[in-house]
């Protein structure tokens, strides 16, 4: 029996899997120390919030993941997606939920193979070209809202506020599938083989034959996707889309991809770590929230624990190397 | 006959200028008016030090992506720590610039990482110390005589602002083409290996280019607000878009090694003349960043192609090295 707890011990802080088990050691952490300092800190209500706060950001991250892995650091266009996508949402809404789910997925499709034809195949610089589709996409986003908030004229209310079983939120229950599904399909799949070489070495990658053009477009695909579901999740809280609705989802999905230690080297990491990193952000943001802290506070203190993790990450990097 | 295409590819930016000037100036009653001119040199003023600054990170092989932000929190931090006295504010402003340049080069050579990785993190950090510093305000001064005197138009199209970022791009040329520091910025973006094994100090090369970029960004924020009289948390967006556009179009490779002054110069005039040009022809704020988003993506996907062709053709030996 000890030798099982200290062979999983000892699995646990080898190599790369140190740094994501590290956060899930933290978050537990956090969260007797939210019971025992907040009064209010597990009760039903709390919960849900942060379940809420997880859900879409986790999508998002989910999809970031796909990116990062594949040796192309970030995706800049996913909040120009997910605010493009929460208008399409609410002017879609009136013809009934599963049809505005289907537009805002077609939306994120779309958005996402652009970018993967041309990071994929015109092998362009991955920051550039999303820095450049994001642009294209809020020029849009704008010129079709006007600038102003949409409301939607129909009931997202299964999405929005509907709960599993009366317990869980029904977005947490699709992030969770999703985040479970594309984990599964990365670690089991030729599709993830492929990802995986593609990010560890490219040129390596292509000579052995690997379809590189391919496996790229599709995880800008996943990516663009999942960003536009994100979307999705924010505007059926409250039936209507606005261009300002996700501002920062680029920076909450990049830590949470960055705190779990997916290596933005390419190729190290599992889709699922980011599953963590972004419940280990949420429950940061939610202490400091209950804890009466500021808007501004909350932010500096994100960034601050990102750059920390990048910087151990790298120290963990450099010490295997050794 | 390989001078005579690469002549005519450095002037290309130039004749680019010329011509998009000519056609707007026959297209449009107002364009060609010393108003206008003078209205077209000062966003050029603030285009020109961003892109500036930029391109000498591109040309040494890296990028800085916080060049935005830190327009901004250099304005905030001119005008709320100036307050009436403009030239403490600038000076503590140009000083918190350096820094930031400062910490982006030595975090970059200390953990190894990707220059696009660090500036992203200093991008979202500066970002979050920008809504900080301006509490959901917009900052304003009283003292308006500094921005007259920067902005009294001198031979009815220049000021005194637009005179120095003129002066900025001779005295960056001169670097690059007189000292030891310019020629060693080449090698390193041209090839970093084959430039340590010459005994060119890579760190200095590369502390050089990011403290410039920063302070280049830092002085732009502090001429813009000084000029405005006002700042505000959002006074560097779309800045980095149009300043990466601007490089690749004046001939700066993202890929390192290639890339001049004069051209970027021109580069910035090309995209200052295209969106006055198509604000007088009435096209609204979400058209012309959907312009700039889609050249962006058209120069990033030519200058990806192009570079990979010229990788090409020197493998094969086809061509000689300059």
């Amino acid at each position: 029996m000890t030798s099982v707890i200290g062979d999983l011990i000892k699995q646990s802080v080898q190599g790369d899997r140190i740094q994501v088990n590290g956060i899930k050691a933290v978050s537990l952490l956090l969260i007797i120390w939210g019971y025992f300092s907040v009064d209010n800190f597990l009760t039903p209500a709390n919960l849900s919030a942060i379940m809420y706060s997880v859900s879409a950001i986790g999508i998002a991250a989910v999809g970031m993941a796909f990116i990062t892995l594949s040796g192309n650091l970030f995706m800049l266009s996913m909040a120009a997606t997910a605010a493009l996508s929460t208008i399409v949402f609410a002017s879609t809404l009136h013809f009934g939920l599963p049809v505005a789910l289907l537009s805002v997925s077609v939306l994120g499709i779309v958005i996402g193979s652009i970018q993967g034809l041309v990071v994929g195949a015109a092998r362009v610089n991955p920051i550039i070209a999303t820095i450049a589709v994001a642009s294209i996409v809020m020029g849009i986003g704008s010129y079709v809202s006007g600038g102003m908030t949409v409301i939607g004229k129909g009931d997202a209310s299964w999405l929005g506020i509907g709960k599993f079983a009366s317990l869980v939120p029904n977005q947490l229950v699709i992030f969770l599938a999703f985040a479970i599904a594309a984990n599964y399909w990365v670690e089991r799949t030729r599709f993830g083989r492929e990802l995986r070489l593609i990010g560890l070495n490219p040129i390596t990658a292509a000579y052995s034959g690997i379809r590189v053009p391919r496996t790229l477009v599709i995880a800008f695909v996943v990516a663009g996707f999942s960003a536009a579901l994100a979307g999705g999740l924010f505007a059926s809280q409250a039936s209507q889309g606005n261009l300002k609705m996700a501002a920062g989802l680029d920076f909450d999905a990049i830590a949470a991809v960055l705190v779990a230690g997916i290596s933005i080297r390419g190729g190290q990491g599992k889709i699922i770590d980011a599953v963590y990193g972004a419940i280990f952000l949420a429950l940061i943001g939610n202490l400091l929230l209950v804890h009466g802290l500021s808007f501004e506070i909350q932010l500096m203190v994100k960034g601050a624990v990102v750059v920390l993790a990048v910087i151990v990450a790298a120290l963990i990097a450099r010490g295997k190397v050794r | 006959m390989k001078t005579q295409i690469t002549s005519m590819a450095a002037n290309l930016p130039l004749v680019l200028a010329v011509a998009l000037f000519a056609v707007f100036a026959v297209g449009l009653d107002n364009f060609a008016s010393p108003q206008n001119t003078y209205a077209i040199f000062q966003t050029f003023a603030l285009l020109g030090l961003i892109t500036l600054g930029l391109s000498m990170t591109m040309l040494v092989g890296e990028f800085d992506l916080s060049v935005g932000s830190m327009v901004a929190v250099a304005g905030l931090i001119t005008l709320k720590v100036g307050g009436d006295d403009l030239v403490t504010g600038a000076l503590v402003a140009m000083a918190f610039a350096f820094v930031v340049g400062t910490l982006n080069a030595l975090v970059f050579v200390w953990l190894r990482l990707s220059s696009l990785v660090v500036t992203v993190g200093t991008m979202i950090a500066l970002s979050g110390f920008a809504y900080w510093l301006a509490g959901g305000k917009i900052i304003s001064t009283d003292n308006f005589d500094a921005g007259a005197l920067w902005d009294d138009s001198i031979l009815g199209m220049f000021s005194a602002r637009s005179l120095l970022t003129i002066l900025a791009f001779i005295v960056m040329a001169g670097i690059l083409k007189f000292t030891r520091l310019g020629r060693d910025m080449v090698a390193t973006g041209s090839s970093t290996q084959a430039a340590r094994a010459c005994g060119v100090s890579i760190g200095k090369v590369h502390l050089f280019a990011f403290v410039l970029s920063s302070l280049c960004a830092g002085l732009a924020g502090v001429l813009l607000s000084i000029s405005l009289a006002t700042a505000s948390a959002t006074m560097g967006s779309n800045l980095l878009l149009q300043a990466v556009s601007a490089a690749i179009i004046g001939g700066v490779a993202l890929a390192g090694g290639i890339g001049k002054p004069s051209g970027v110069l021109f580069g910035v005039l090309i995209l200052t003349i295209l969106n006055n040009g198509l604000s007088l022809l009435g096209a609204s704020s979400a058209a012309i960043l959907l312009t700039n988003g889609l050249l962006l993506l058209v120069v990033v996907v030519i200058d990806g192609k192009s570079g990979a062709l010229l990788q090409i053709v020197r493998s094969k030996g086809l061509t000689r090295q300059a």
